[in-house]
């Protein structure tokens, strides 16, 4: 015997065993269906008796198994159903003869035997035969169950008179010796007459009737005959019936406990028929009493006692166990019998024992078997293990057995059955194929093991014909087993990845296998890893601006507060939501992801684009190449939102190593994101400026965070006037509809450059500092338009183009330049020598420091040119964006470098022959490096040479200032008198100005290139009157400087005595500095704080040149009551002294140190 | 000594896991990984039967034709198992308990360490030599 049954169960003892096996050519589904309806009459109830008969059926059966029949009764086959087919009489003697063939198979152990024959119907002769049925068809034989169980019943027959003639035969007769077929030849010449061999024949025969009571349904009986079986078979030690008779008993414990059937689902009874199984044990005493067959008067003491408890069940079938294993011919009975104990032990959850059990069964050698068997053999034992929940263990067995389909042994492996195979073991490896239950942080698994399997589903998978699988599974294991591969590994991996994507590309789809499972997408997300998603605003020039004060700007927060803390927490978290800023339908858009590629080698990623939802957005795929063990990378992924609405940002797609993945980015873990929706608003159009002037290098830094989008630079004497033409082209595609000009100026350059410079002299507050040289006074607009002539040719069609000329001016104030009349003043000693005093020395004496301001420490890095710089805002708006309130914004810097041109150091008047008309003398310094020719209304040109002053004389009119309106009344009031001061000099200024006119003319201009083809260009000469006053004044200061210079030159003093006083050199700048000291000058007020000064100074001698140009105007000299001796005949030195004098007037504040 | 030594996590993944042959360590992890169906066993009967709870110690796993397999359960149902060699018969129970109870400790210590999370693959290398220690030792 050497096949086993893996499926045998403890309750298959009570069982008698039929083969129904077809006979010449039956048609295979024929049969079986045939089959199916006879194996439905599994059990028979006895007419009676209340007795139930077991019926198992084969449809095959090894005959060498047959043998064993004697040693387990349920192994004989006493029944035999042959099915065949007849076509016609003629072949019914061929046909039967046959079956008898067939009969001779079984010959030695049937019962009975029947043939189905189907084809004919009463043409036989011998219709009489009861073991033979005829029937006309397959598909037409009701009555087939009914004729089985008339089959069962006369097997029953026989059956219960075997019973009844064995259990009673004990008249002493010989009992034959039952024995299996290995032992036969161990019994030749054995002494049949000793006591010991009768013992032996006695106790193998109890144990046969305790098997057929068992079979005939005769619980109780069975275990009476078994326990006596025990006793005598131990006696004399036959180990092998001894394991017969106790697996018996455990049996029909077994049957008797567990009614309901151990075989599981596949082998259980039906509910009902376990029911039935119940009542017939319930009835059984009874149906002992009706039989009135008791051999045993111990039957009925105590069946509780014959029968065992659930523990003595697996004592004894360990102990059975253990003398099977005596015998290496039982192999298959120990096999077998450990297979029931693991049911049992199932049943019992004992699943530590089982696994012993099964542990055993592992170790029987049942001698060579064959590929099929082993596969039988490796599955049966995972199920067994998964029956007992050992799913690691069964998935172990699992895999041997697939590995065991495709053996190299085997002439045509099974792949097909191999993945089956393995697909069943991934939930022993805790392996599902859903990436996503991979996506939650580190992996947790045996991945040694997992990735085992996952390389054996790939082969299996290709081996099977099946690519897209295989490309499935790679995927997979790349993924989601990346951090455990090695550098080799990965190499391999990815190259067969790439061989089968070549001919399989993978895609997203859900793959479905046929017995329905479904293996779902794996999207690369780990190649390349992706970090960070960040939207990215519009360049600056193509950011939408929502009009303000349209309905909903305001209209977020719905509070009446203007500022509660709350609302700023909610709106934080609202904007953690959504993005602040907005996309333009139509123009491109930026995400920008930071990734980087895990890979030892170059990943190279195609098509890479994004995915998005809510609005119609055409994406643009990037290809892109990943160096090895790259560090975070940035990739922007672009495309085009086509509607207006909110987008949202999903994730992207991919393409590497020929699989397309849909990363979604909720489902990747660590991925940093600032929001993913953001709102598309109607499409702008788009505006390109181009300017006549050439782009400046240095860029203007506008205040606030504002970007500008280009920016012009121009170099301008003061006064000159440059004309700045402004193209402007609607590259876009909308209508551009609206334009508006407005100019900023940002003139802090400069000033802060030097303030710097200062501060670090450690010389000067900064506030001081700041307050000084903010006195820059810029005089009108310097940037002015005319946007109607532009605004004519609109809307502006897209790639149409409208220019705009912008006029550039300069005016401004260059008197406030101490450096410049520095020059003038410059009395031509000059000593070079010491380096400057220690500036800490200094320190020492705040006041005398704050002095030094203007006239020392800045004079390193002044130079004379002033920087002027404003930005030029287009404000343009059009189409479907314009109508939703969106406008957008261009901003032009415009930088100017202004260089002093005509500089006013003296004015004075002069009577003139008329008496309503007086001379205006104006010194006129030329500072530019030009020759240069200067008009005023009535004279003729004067021309001066570099750095030369003049002094021109021009007849003017005499003039009331009354006719300048005074400001009303209302503003008076609620102005401050500083600012009405500067107000009415200003208007002061620009009557004067008109009358005069004053002209300037750099008469060859080589220098600045874009003029160079205008040799000669008229500038108009916009340095006013008021300029002028403040030149004169400037001028004064200048005389006032060497004063505030004692401060330092009374330390001098101590080493060189109080005689003239050398000038110091000034060594910090490039250029060094002389001054002058005049003796007389200690005399006037030290108190040089140059802002204190020069306020009043200006004023009043602005009041007094203005007294001189109106002569006795009785409103003037009312604003000068201390100036009572100031006349217009003065000459052009009273200034000077008159502001000594006017200085004088402020005390010293600290006595000058000697 | 010990052939395979393997610290199994409370959900029942590797933490650490080494053995001796390393040419064949697949075929430890299996002998490791299906050897958790006892424990698991092993561990709810214990809770089932109310024996003494203390006994970390889980003895004899299953034996296999060339390997005997012990396990050992921390409270926090952290898992050892210890493979030896069937052939080397001079191992008693006790000093396989040893084993463990050195296991333990040095686990204890890993577990210490304030920048090792648990969960995570154990990486120190105390831990690594102490582990070499025992399966050196005797072999």
């Amino acid at each position: 015997m050497s096949i086993p049954d893996y499926m045998q169960c403890a309750e298959d003892h009570q069982t008698v065993l039929v083969v129904v096996q077809p006979v010449g050519i039956v048609p295979e589904d024929q049969f079986f269906r045939i089959y199916k309806r006879i194996a439905s009459v599994n059990q028979v109830s006895i007419r009676d008796s209340q007795r139930l008969l077991y019926i198992r059926y084969r449809h095959h059966y090894p005959p060498e198994n047959n043998e064993w029949g004697d040693f387990q009764t349920h192994r004989k086959v006493v029944g035999l159903i042959a099915v065949t087919t007849c076509a016609s009489a003629k072949e019914w003697p061929q046909t039967s003869d046959r079956f008898h063939g067939q009969k001779e198979v079984f010959g030695s152990t049937l019962y009975d035997s029947r043939l189905l024959v189907f084809g004919l119907q009463g043409e036989i002769a011998e219709q009489a035969r009861t073991d033979v049925a005829f029937y006309p068809a397959y598909d037409q034989c009701e009555d087939v169950e009914k004729r089985v169980e008339d089959f069962v019943e006369s097997i029953f027959i026989v059956l219960e008179s075997k019973r009844l003639d064995r259990a009673t035969d004990k008249s002493g007769d010989k009992i034959p010796l039952l024995c299996v077929p290995f032992e036969k030849k161990d019994f030749v010449g054995l002494d049949t007459d000793s006591r010991h061999y009768k013992k032996r024949c006695q106790g193998r025969m109890r144990k046969h009737v305790g098997d057929l009571c068992l079979q005939a349904g005769m619980l109780q009986d069975a275990l009476v005959h078994y326990h006596m079986a025990v006793e005598l078979l131990r006696s004399v030690n036959d180990f092998l019936w001894l394991g017969a008779a106790l697996e018996g008993l455990c049996s029909a414990s077994v049957i008797y406990h567990y009614p309901g059937g151990t075989a599981g689902k596949s082998g259980g009874r039906k509910p009902s028929i376990a029911q039935a199984a119940d009542a017939g044990k319930r009835h059984r005493p009874g149906a002992l009493t009706a039989n009135g067959i008791s051999a045993d008067t111990s039957s009925e003491i105590g069946r509780a006692k014959n029968c065992l408890s659930p523990e003595d069940i697996i004592e004894k079938y360990k102990e059975a166990i253990s003398y099977y294993g005596k015998y290496k011919n039982a192999g298959v009975i120990e096999l077998e019998a450990c297979v029931k104990a693991v049911r049992v032990l199932a049943i019992q959850k004992r699943a530590m024992e089982a696994s012993e059990f099964l542990q055993n069964a592992v170790y029987i050698n049942l001698g060579q078997l064959s590929e099929e068997e082993k596969i039988q053999r490796y599955s049966i034992l995972s199920e067994l293990y998964d029956l007992i929940g050992f799913r690691r263990k069964s998935a172990f067995f699992k895999r041997v057995a697939a590995m065991q389909c495709v053996a190299p042994t085997i002439p045509e492996p099974g792949w097909r059955a191999c993945y089956k195979l393995l697909l069943e073991t991934l939930p022993g490896y805790t392996l599902s194929l859903d990436p996503k239950d991979f996506c939650k942080g580190t992996h947790r698994g045996w991945a040694a093991v997992q990735m085992r399997l996952l390389h054996e589903l790939v082969y299996a998978s290709r081996r099977m014909g099946n690519p897209g699988l295989s490309v499935r599974h790679l995927s997979f294991l790349l993924q989601t087993m990346l951090d455990f591969l090695s550098d080799q590994e990965k190499k391999e991996v990815t190259q067969s990845l790439e061989n089968y994507t070549s001919k399989c590309p993978g895609g997203m789809e859900v793959l479905t296998l046929p017995d329905g499972l479904k293996l779902p997408p794996v999207p690369f997300t780990k190649l390349p890893i992706v970090r960070s998603v960040k939207l990215l605003n519009l360049p600056v020039i193509l950011r939408p601006h929502k009009v303000k004060g349209l309905l909903g700007q305001n209209m977020a927060t719905k509070s009446p507060f203007i500022y509660s803390p709350i609302i700023i927490h909610n709106r934080g978290e609202e904007r953690g939501k959504k993005i602040e800023f907005q996309w333009v339908q139509g123009d491109v858009c930026e995400v920008q992801l930071m990734v980087y590629n895990p890979m030892p080698f170059e990943l190279r990623v195609e098509n890479m684009g994004l995915l998005t939802s809510g609005v119609e957005f055409e994406s643009l795929p990037a290809a892109l190449s990943l160096p090895a063990e790259s560090g975070l990378y940035p990739v922007t992924l672009v495309g085009v939102p086509r509607t207006a609405g909110n987008i949202t940002v999903n994730g992207y797609h991919t393409s590497v190593f020929g699989v397309n993945s849909d990363c979604l980015l909720e489902s990747l873990p660590g991925v940093k994101t600032g929001g993913c929706t953001v709102e598309v608003v109607p499409g702008l159009p788009r505006l390109q400026l181009s300017t006549s002037l050439p782009r400046s290098a240095n860029a203007i830094q506008p205040p606030s965070g504002e970007e500008l989008s280009s920016c012009v630079s121009v170099q301008l004497f003061n006064g000159e006037t440059q004309k700045l033409a402004i193209t402007l082209e609607n590259i876009g595609t909308e209508m551009l509809e609206t334009l508006e000009v407005t100019s900023r100026t940002v003139n802090t350059k400069v000033c802060a450059r030097q303030l710097d410079s200062r501060c670090r002299d450690g010389l000067v507050a900064p506030a001081l500092a700041l307050h000084h040289h903010f006195g820059e006074k810029l005089f009108g607009e310097f940037l002015s338009w005319d946007l109607d002539e532009a605004l004519s040719h609109f809307p502006l069609k897209p790639s149409q183009v409208v220019t705009l000329t912008v006029n550039i001016k300069v005016k401004l104030d260059f008197s406030g330049q101490e450096n410049l009349l520095q020059d003038l003043n410059d009395d031509g000693i000059s000593v070079t020598g010491l380096p400057i005093s220690s500036p800490l020395r200094q320190v020492l004496k705040p006041r005398s420091d704050s002095k030094q301001v203007g006239g020392e420490s800045g004079k390193a890095e002044y130079s004379h040119i002033k920087t002027l710089e404003a930005i030029l805002n287009f404000r343009y708006s059009g189409g479907a964006g314009h109508v939703e309130g969106y406008y957008r914004e261009l901003s032009l810097g415009v930088h100017l470098d202004v260089e002093p041109s005509v500089l006013f150091t003296r004015v004075s008047t002069l009577p003139a022959t008329s008496t309503r008309q007086c001379h205006l003398l104006l010194d006129v310094f030329n500072s530019t490096e030009h020759e240069l020719t200067i008009s005023a209304k009535s004279n003729q040109d004067l021309v001066l040479h570099a750095s030369e002053c003049q002094r021109m004389a021009i007849q003017v009119d005499k003039f009331d200032f009354d006719n300048i309106p005074e400001p009303d009344e209302e503003r008076v009031r609620f102005t401050n008198p500083k600012l009405l001061q500067e107000e009415r000099q200003h208007a002061q200024g620009c009557e004067i100005n008109s009358k005069l006119d004053i002209c300037w003319t750099i008469i060859s201009f080589p220098r600045i290139p874009p003029f160079a083809h205008l040799p000669s260009v008229r500038m108009q000469c916009i340095n006013r009157i008021d300029t002028a006053a403040t030149g004169m004044f400037v001028f004064l200061a200048a005389q006032v400087l060497p004063v505030r210079r004692r401060g330092r030159l009374a330390i001098d003093r101590r080493s060189t005595g109080p005689a003239l006083k050398p000038m110091r050199l000034i060594g910090t700048g490039h250029r060094s500095r002389s001054e002058v000291v005049r003796p007389g000058s200690d005399a006037r007020p030290r108190d040089g704080d140059v802002q204190a000064v020069s306020f009043s100074v200006v004023f009043v001698l602005l009041l007094f040149f203005f007294g001189v140009v109106v002569g006795e105007n009785p409103a003037v000299t009312r604003h000068l009551p201390q100036t009572s001796g100031s006349r217009p005949q003065r000459s052009s030195s009273a200034p000077a002294e008159r502001a000594s004098r006017w200085a004088a007037m402020f005390p010293p504040r600290c006595a000058p140190p000697r | 000594m010990a052939v395979c030594i393997a610290v199994i996590a409370k959900e029942n993944y590797p933490l650490y896991i080494r053995s001796v042959p390393t040419e064949n360590e697949l075929k430890f992890h299996y002998t490791v990984h299906t050897s958790l169906d006892v424990v698991e066993e092993k561990i709810s009967a214990v809770g089932k039967a109310l024996v003494d709870q203390r006994e970390l110690y889980l003895g004899l796993l299953y034996p296999t034709e060339d390997y005997k397999v012990y396990g050992y359960v921390t409270n926090s149902k952290v898992k050892f198992v210890i493979v030896v060699d069937s052939s080397n018969t001079s191992l008693r129970d006790n000093e396989i308990r040893s084993m463990f109870r050195k296991l333990h400790n040095s686990f204890t210590d890993v577990m210490c360490n304030p920048f090792y999370n648990p969960g995570d693959p154990i990486q120190s290398k105390a831990f690594d030599g102490m582990v070499s220690a025992m399966m050196v030792q005797a072999c």
